[in-house]
């Protein structure tokens, strides 16, 4: 057979490629409520990405707000999302390391439900910190589970079963951990760009967002902004979560609100103080749940354009993302034209 | 000082000797990043909470990667960086090392983490160099501790409650669990208390020296396991078997009243001594890292403050230490 009848043999199957391909070459851009109707469902188990720190807060009260129920929260670290999703009862059970609010106030609507079952009883299941990164890593790597020393002589595989702890079968000696993977249903992160296809940058700390987007079986993206996907291609290197990772892309300027998005803006103390304040008796909790779960665009509305313009210039005083990567969304390809001339 | 203490010292002195602990420098040499006069004087008034501070980023060495949590832990962290530890480089469990923040850390992705930074990575690859050994000095919190340094943070039981429906669910492991597994060694701060000062832990959150101090060996640890744990009355270290010694108590706090907060039979240094009081200059910095009270709480300002005096203020005390 000739070289050449082998490519043509080859040739009718190529425009089609593979369902990853697929995935990964499709325009992803959909609207808040249509992605979250579509991917997180009753009885989900889901991840979220950043920790007090360019959390998705405003997809998380899209979760409130379209009454999702019996979710369980595989994670790591917590704050407000997961508090406010407790309290509203979307939530079963939580396997992850830590929650809380903020330094300024505690979790008191998880502690609540774990307490005293109110609204339902939530079911804990801890990991250390390490314990969230490995069963994540173990999820993207799809194998079983990732070894660690990390919990050995603690109570938590006592207390959270699905944590074994072996004797090293390669003869050290050592007591290991064996972290189980984590695969959930869906992950929900918030990153500063992306471009339709998913192929998500993220600038400042990463946390455990490029795993929780490989192991979880589909993925929401909210950003601060939609670009071209030039754009992205000028900096590969701080693209953290392909496309091929990627099943709904939302443009939610503001989506970390009320925490930082590096580059963009700063965390609004007063207002997550407020929500501490509030959700320490559970009939205040309901009336902050009835102020402000609400459609994101009347959400910031209530929030202010004032004060929405403080919190960037705040920000803007400690970082900036590199003006090469311009914010008014001109490819970066063009400025670089003289330096990159024959590209 | 006991034999413990010293080695417990001697472990906050490098090698180098540009590097010596902040008490032999002299604050006089130090170059304070904020207008304050006589420095190197003890200051008229402080809080309890800016004395633990103080106290806290006194066992961070020039030149060290410490590993710092939310809250106290980073206030001291930044503290150190803007005084006696320039050269210290601080580590973050969401990603960030090496950074210079102007101000007070809200949370762990604060990103006043990321100013100055030298590397802004993933929360995998910081505990993967935690575990390998990567990191000198960890702070964590605890909200109950036993003899030998195991301590709790995830549910308070007592006798008749449960780990499914405990009396009090605190926040969890966080990084704790780690950071005393594998870090050089770790700093406990926690509230001086006799329940939580306890014989009995109701949950074991992070490994301190487990039954002994053999038995962290004989477990893998790579880390060296609690060096010493602060409280708002007194310091301790731990001796060669594991067990917590009372090395310090605070101005105006008697060994007498360290040991009532205390379930077991306390041992004592031969020679107990006072902790430092907090010099002008080091007050200066930590009210100038924290004007609005947010870690500090010398007053209920950060309940009170609206949103625009609040971001005011912010600003203005950040660019004091951008500008230095």
């Amino acid at each position: 057979m000739s070289r050449v009848d082998a490519d043509e043999r080859a040739a009718p199957s190529t425009p089609t490629g593979t369902a990853t391909g697929e995935r990964s070459r499709r325009d992803k851009t959909t609207d808040l409520e249509t992605a979250i109707s579509e991917y997180v469902t009753d009885g989900s188990s889901v991840a979220f990405g950043g920790m007090g720190g360019r959390d998705p807060e405003a997809a998380a009260r899209e979760i409130v707000r379209q009454d999702v129920t019996g979710l369980t929260v595989l994670d790591d670290a917590r704050t407000t999302l997961f508090d406010i999703m407790v309290g509203a009862g979307c939530v079963e059970k939580y396997v992850g390391s830590w929650v809380g609010t903020s330094l300024i106030s505690q979790g008191f609507n998880v502690r609540r439900a774990v307490e005293e079952s109110i609204p339902h009883h939530l079911q804990m299941r801890d990991v250390s910190n390490f314990g969230a990164s490995l069963m994540f890593l173990a999820g993207a790597m799809d194998v079983p589970f990732v070894p660690t020393h990390s919990m050995v002589e603690t109570d938590i595989p006592a207390h959270n079963p699905a944590i074994e702890v072996v004797e090293d079968p390669l003869g050290s000696g050592d007591e290991l951990a064996l972290i189980p993977a984590a695969q959930p249903d869906v992950a929900v992160i918030h990153v500063q760009r992306a471009d339709a296809m998913g192929n998500a940058q993220i600038w400042g700390n990463v946390v455990n967002d490029h795993l929780k987007a490989r192991a979880a079986d589909t993925v929401v993206l909210t950003c601060e902004e939609v670009v071209p996907t030039d754009t992205i291609r000028a900096h590969p290197e701080v693209t953290r979560i392909p496309g091929y990772a990627v099943d709904a892309v939302v443009e939610v300027p503001f989506g970390s609100h009320p925490w930082h998005c590096y580059g963009y803006y700063y965390a609004d103390l007063p207002f997550y103080r407020e929500y501490g304040q509030r959700s320490r008796e559970r009939d205040e909790f309901l009336d902050w749940a009835d102020e402000w779960i609400r459609p994101h665009d009347e959400y910031l509305e209530g929030i202010g354009a004032d004060r929405l313009a403080t919190l960037e210039e705040m920000e803007a005083q400690i970082n900036e993302i590199p003006p090469v990567l311009g914010r008014d969304g001109t490819s970066p390809r063009t400025a670089n034209a003289d330096r990159e001339g024959g590209r | 000082m006991t034999d413990e203490g010293l080695q417990s010292d001697d472990a906050l002195q490098p090698d180098e000797p540009s590097t010596a602990p902040a008490e032999e420098q002299g604050t006089g040499a130090l170059d304070f990043p904020v207008d304050v006069e006589r420095p190197d004087e003890t200051a008229e008034d402080y809080s309890l909470t800016e004395l633990l501070a103080v106290t806290a980023a006194k066992e961070i060495a020039d030149g060290e990667l410490a590993f710092i949590g939310v809250g106290m832990s980073l206030i001291s962290g930044v503290l150190a960086k803007h005084t006696h530890a320039p050269d210290c480089q601080l580590v973050t469990e969401s990603g960030y090392i090496g950074a210079c923040p102007p101000g007070v850390v809200q949370s762990i992705s604060d990103t006043v983490l990321g100013v100055d930074a030298l590397v802004a990575t993933n929360q995998l690859q910081i505990f993967t160099d935690n575990q390998r050994g990567l990191f000198d000095v960890g702070i964590i919190g605890a909200g109950q501790i036993d003899r030998h340094g195991n301590t709790n943070s995830t549910v308070v039981t007592g006798d008749d409650a449960s780990y499914e429906h405990p009396k009090v669910r605190l926040p969890g492991a966080g990084g704790s669990t780690d950071i005393m597994t594998s870090c050089g060694r770790s700093i406990v701060m926690m509230r001086q208390q006799r329940r939580a000062f306890t014989t009995d832990l109701d949950y074991r959150t992070a490994p301190g020296h487990l039954d002994g101090n053999e038995d962290r060996e004989d477990a893998g640890f790579r880390g060296g396991g609690p060096a010493a744990v602060i409280t708002d009355m007194a310091v301790f270290r731990f001796d060669d078997e594991g067990e917590m010694v009372l090395s310090a108590t605070h101005p105006g706090v008697d060994v007498d009243e360290v040991r009532e907060t205390v379930q077991w039979d306390l041992q004592v240094a031969k020679e107990v001594t006072t902790t430092p009081e907090p010099t002008r200059g080091e007050l200066a910095v930590l009210r100038t890292i924290d004007p609005t009270d947010t870690v500090l709480r010398g007053s209920d300002y950060i309940y009170e403050v609206e949103f625009d005096e609040w971001s005011e203020r912010v600003m203005e005390h950040w660019k004091t230490l951008q500008d230095q």
